[in-house]
């Protein structure tokens, strides 16, 4: 099945020319004359209690215009579904890095010395450090006020979970009797993983400004959700939302962490104090300490298979660290919900599941790139591998027995429905010539990787001129996933236009909601709105040549259309990877990693292998070398220079292979691409290290001292 | 970042009068890569910084019979490509191209890099083990300071606050000496190194070692010796048996810590394969 023509033509990116040049304007970059800057005081303990603030100092030092504390902020707590985070703390701190006090000065230098200035006076308590420990029965609930905190409704009630420091706890089974299904079971296998927390680390930091005019509270900031964070902040700060006007330009990179703000209720107060603009840009110290990672994560799995190494009975114990505040999550069950449904994508007849999102005092969980899904895929590859080679069967081998045919029964408990799974993992085993036998020291490993399409709602309107010129306003920002150009592609391979003759502008918040970048959304839900209104114009004009009906209009006309993406889907990837492991000293190097992607059809081409490369890439990280270590509830790392990631030296070859089934259910077929790749990069890793060392790595990141370590026990 | 007075010196003279006049609260500005990370977290709070970058003899690269002598101000990248420096001692090279990434490795300094002190930089590792001597000069006087004595401790030399490092010396090596460094590097290729080795040996017509140098990075709060190791080794054939037992008191040398690249035990054990590795390559 092939798609327009146009989108075999690479794209021209709407937003890349003052990208490379350097005029795009990100959010610390806007002058706002007269402009504030805030900076804050933040906890050193992971646990305390607030016995006094005193800023007199801070507020004698010339510049200061404001500082408030806890005590200012009426009691007001933020998030995206739970509003469980103060503002600012006003009696107790729940991890390193929580604020308490917050200054507006006439520069940042002269807001952090304020900072430096003010002395908070603490009584240190005990910290809840360890999930387990967080849990147990006697364990003091961490928000023993939680029930009056204010739950964002409109998808579901509340979760609740077993104990007071669960955020999110889901319990579910599918298949009939588990319990029987594993008594059927000849051999039955447990393995259990974890996983750090490890930062979305984008190129541009958290930024807001904040100011009110007249009654009106104006915000730009680096969120990617604007709509959303209106209702947020409406929430939290008692506002009517229609008081609020979010209007977010450029976002310099996301991965999940632009979702949450901290920031913009915070200058709220400050500009109602000052009366003047106020601005915060993210230190990088504090993107890594205080923001809000992935997950860590602690994940058992169980297995049960049958003679011929069949699947029967599957069930899964995941309990994820969230840290001081759900804040981060948006999702109604405050669940990284890519880390329920372990084994996706392969037959389970029967499954139970156990998932938990934990309170703790370290820093708060959030969303990143596919939440839960690595830590997920990780434990469910390596668990299979492990299975494979106690039962004398090749991992390639075992996969093809248990992976999913369209409309066999899988974990999430529907009938599979998405790409061909069994023709990605043989055209990758191909590609990685899987039969080829390797020196001492190589190895190949495989993973499977799913990741659903994204649902959903957004309007988008058309305007048509007279000189043959469209323009398609949104409400969805650019955040370097290429939204605009995808929608403008659309628009014009819909109407058979030259895409240089169709314009995207977004819109603030005083225009139709939009639902932001997320979940993997834009490609089913915004380029499916735009291919609408497309048609819709088209049909409005009689089906005739744009250029055409153009001339005669007498005024330009407008389209609007609201859509609504609701089938389910499922974007899939293969991933082959061979390594060499120094069984010395453990060091791991990737020779070669092929990934066979079905993202049905390409709209953005660049783009495209940007989203399955950068994914790759980004994956990498996560498998060998990122880690957020916490020493006494404090993140060691505060710079690049010990958050390591991986450069470009660091990048193996690597090939990505495209199969289409043609089922996409996105505009023309697509699917999404964004959080595909990425999940499943660990666990190949991991799955290619034992083939060539026999070192079986539980943990991430696969360190070389891990290796070696492993290498070391079996030795 | 805190205020400071910064000043530009025309001369030597005029640099080390400077420094006289406070030396305490003076900092002095090479490359400035390091330096200034410092100062903007405010680890360190100069009163006044003096920039060296006018002082252009202080970059100057020479050889002869004596041996190579390296200008503190000479730059990573500068002595890497230097024909001089690779004709001295191809590893030596090597090490400065190990440095970090090519826009640090044409800012940063070797003198910076000295006086900075960080253990687990590359540098020192090679020219400790090249029996490197510093050269440095106040106002008063000037030093020779063997680079044995010159690491005291984690960001800590034993130059003096109105000290200035003018100069690296390093000797001629023995007729037909070999050299290699290894940068052990498992996470990126961006990183310090987990554990690093120079190593120097020379051999009679024999084939017996007539001397021996293995020096150690990331293996302690200062770049290490590994005495017992070279004593081991000399006198004797640079076989598998001699090589296996220099590696293994190498490590018996190493007093690392634990941190983000590593436990102490790890660090411990892997300065002992790098260690066999690189004598292996010279051998």
């Amino acid at each position: 099945m092939t798609g327009p023509a146009l989108f075999m033509t690479p794209e021209r990116r709407l937003d890349g020319t003052d990208k490379i040049s350097g005029a795009t304007k990100y959010t610390g970059d806007i002058e706002f004359p007269g402009a504030l800057e805030a900076a804050f005081v933040r906890s050193p303990y992971p646990h305390a209690r607030i016995r006094s603030v005193d800023a007199v100092r801070a507020r004698a030092l010339p510049g200061v215009r404001a500082v408030i504390t806890g005590a200012d902020v009426g009691g007001a707590r933020l998030g995206r579904r739970l509003q469980d985070w103060p503002v600012l703390c006003w009696d107790e701190v729940l991890f390193v890095g929580d604020r308490v006090a917050a200054v507006a000065a006439d520069s940042r230098a002269i807001a952090e010395e304020a900072v430096r200035l003010i002395d908070v006076d603490y009584e240190e308590l005990p910290a809840l450090l360890d999930m387990e420990a967080a849990l147990r029965p006697d364990a003091p609930a961490l928000h023993p006020e939680s029930a009056s905190y204010r739950f964002l409704e409109g998808r579901g009630p509340r979760p609740s979970g077993p104990h007071p420091n669960h955020q999110g706890y889901v319990s579910e089974s599918h298949g009939g009797d588990v319990d029987a299904a594993f008594a059927g079971a000849v051999r039955v296998f447990e393995h259990e993983f974890t996983t750090p927390r490890i930062h979305q680390l984008a190129l541009e930091p958290h930024a807001a400004v904040v100011w009110i005019v007249g009654d009106r509270v104006h915000v730009v900031s680096t969120n990617k959700a604007p709509f959303t964070l209106r209702d947020q902040m409406a929430a939290s700060l008692g506002l009517e939302p229609g008081r609020i006007v979010v209007d977010n330009g450029p976002i310099g990179g996301d991965f999940g962490g632009k979702g949450l703000s901290t920031d913009e209720y915070v200058l709220y107060f400050l500009a109602r104090v000052t009366g003047k603009p106020v601005r915060a840009i993210t230190r990088m110290a504090d993107e890594l300490t205080a923001m809000n990672p992935r997950h860590a994560s602690r994940i058992r799995l169980r297995t049960g298979v049958d003679a011929t190494g069949r699947i029967v009975a599957h069930e899964s114990h995941a309990t994820f660290d969230g840290g001081a505040y759900a804040a981060g999550k948006p999702t109604p069950r405050l669940m990284v919900e890519g880390g329920v449904q372990t084994l996706e994508g392969y037959r389970v007849p029967a499954s139970r599941h156990e998932a938990a999102v934990v309170y703790t005092n370290h820093v708060p969980g959030g969303h990143m790139r596919a939440p839960g899904q690595p830590q997920n895929v990780f434990a469910s590859e390596s668990h299979l591998d492990i299975i494979a080679r106690e039962l004398g069967i090749s991992p390639l081998e075992l996969r093809r027995r248990n992976l999913a045919h369209s409309g066999d029964p899988v974990t999430s408990g529907g009938p599979w429905h998405g790409p061909d799974l069994h023709a990605l993992l043989d055209r990758a085993a191909t590609e990685i010539d899987a039969d080829r036998k390797r020196g001492p020291g190589r190895g190949v490993g495989f993973a499977i990787g799913v990741r659903h399409v994204g649902t959903g709602s957004t309007t988008i309107t058309l305007r048509l001129d007279r000189d043959g010129r469209i323009e398609v306003t949104t409400g969805v920002g650019e955040q370097g996933g290429g939204q605009h150009t995808l929608i403008q592609r659309i628009v014009a391979a819909t109407l058979a236009v030259d895409p240089a003759r169709v314009s995207v502008r977004r819109l603030d918040t005083d225009s139709p909601k939009d639902p932001g970048i997320g979940g993997s959304r834009v490609t089913p839900v915004h380029g499916g709105a735009a291919r609408a209104a497309a048609e819709a114009l088209r049909e409005k004009l009689g089906g005739r040549a744009i250029a055409d009906a153009a001339a005669t209009l007498l005024e330009p006309i407008e389209v609007s259309v609201k859509y609504d993406a609701t089938a389910a889907d499922h974007g899939a990837c293969a991933h082959a990877m061979e390594v060499a492991v120094d069984a010395e000293t453990g060091a791991v190097r990737v020779l070669e990693a092929v990934v066979v992607v079905d993202v049905g059809q390409v709209i953005n081409p660049v783009g495209l292998r940007g989203q399955l490369e950068g994914g790759f890439v980004y994956g990498l990280g996560m498998a060998l070398t990122e880690d957020l270590a916490v020493e006494h509830g404090r993140i060691r790392a505060s710079n690049l220079g010990d958050y390591k990631l991986p450069t470009i030296a660091d990048v193996p070859p690597l090939r990505i292979v495209h199969l289409n089934d043609g089922h996409g259910v996105g505009p023309y077929g697509a699917r999404s691409s964004g959080e595909l790749v990425n999940p499943g990069v660990p666990a190949v890793l991991a799955n290619a290290v034992a083939d060539a060392s026999g070192a079986r790595v539980h943990t991430l990141p696969i360190t070389a001292e891990r290796v070696w370590t492993a290498l070391q026990a079996k030795n | 970042m805190r205020p400071f007075e910064y000043l530009e010196p025309e001369t030597l003279d005029e640099a080390l009068a400077l420094l006289a006049e406070d030396p305490d609260d003076t900092l002095v500005l090479a490359g400035g890569t390091s330096l200034v990370i410092l100062m903007k977290q405010e680890l360190v709070r100069p009163a006044r910084v003096i920039g060296l970058r006018k002082l252009a003899q202080l970059r100057a690269i020479r050889s002869g019979d004596a041996g190579l002598t390296i200008g503190a101000l000479a730059t990573h990248g500068s002595l890497a490509r230097a024909s001089d420096v690779n004709a001295f001692s191809p590893a030596l090279a090597a090490t400065f191209a190990a440095v970090a990434t090519v826009r640090i490795r044409e800012q940063a300094t070797v003198g910076g890099n000295i006086v900075h002190a960080d253990p687990s930089q590359d540098p020192p590792v090679t020219l400790l083990a090249l029996d490197a001597t510093a050269v440095a000069m106040s106002k008063a006087r000037a030093r020779r300071i063997p680079f044995d004595e010159l690491f005291v401790d984690v960001f800590e030399t034993s130059l003096e606050p109105d000290e200035l490092l003018l100069r690296v010396e390093l000797p001629a090596l023995p007729v037909g000496a070999r050299a290699t460094y290894k940068k052990f590097l498992p996470n990126t290729l961006d990183d310090y190194a987990t554990v690093a080795v120079a190593a120097v040996v020379a051999t009679d017509a024999d084939g017996r070692c007539t001397h021996a140098r293995i020096a150690l990075g990331g293996a302690g709060p200062v770049p290490l010796r590994a005495h017992d190791a070279e004593r081991s080794l000399v006198g004797r054939r640079l076989d598998d048996r001699s090589i296996t037992e220099a590696a293994a008191l190498a490590a018996a040398a190493t007093d690392p810590i634990a941190d983000l690249r590593g436990s102490a035990r790890y660090k411990r054990a892997m300065a002992g394969v790098w260690t066999e590795r690189a004598l292996r390559e010279i051998a």
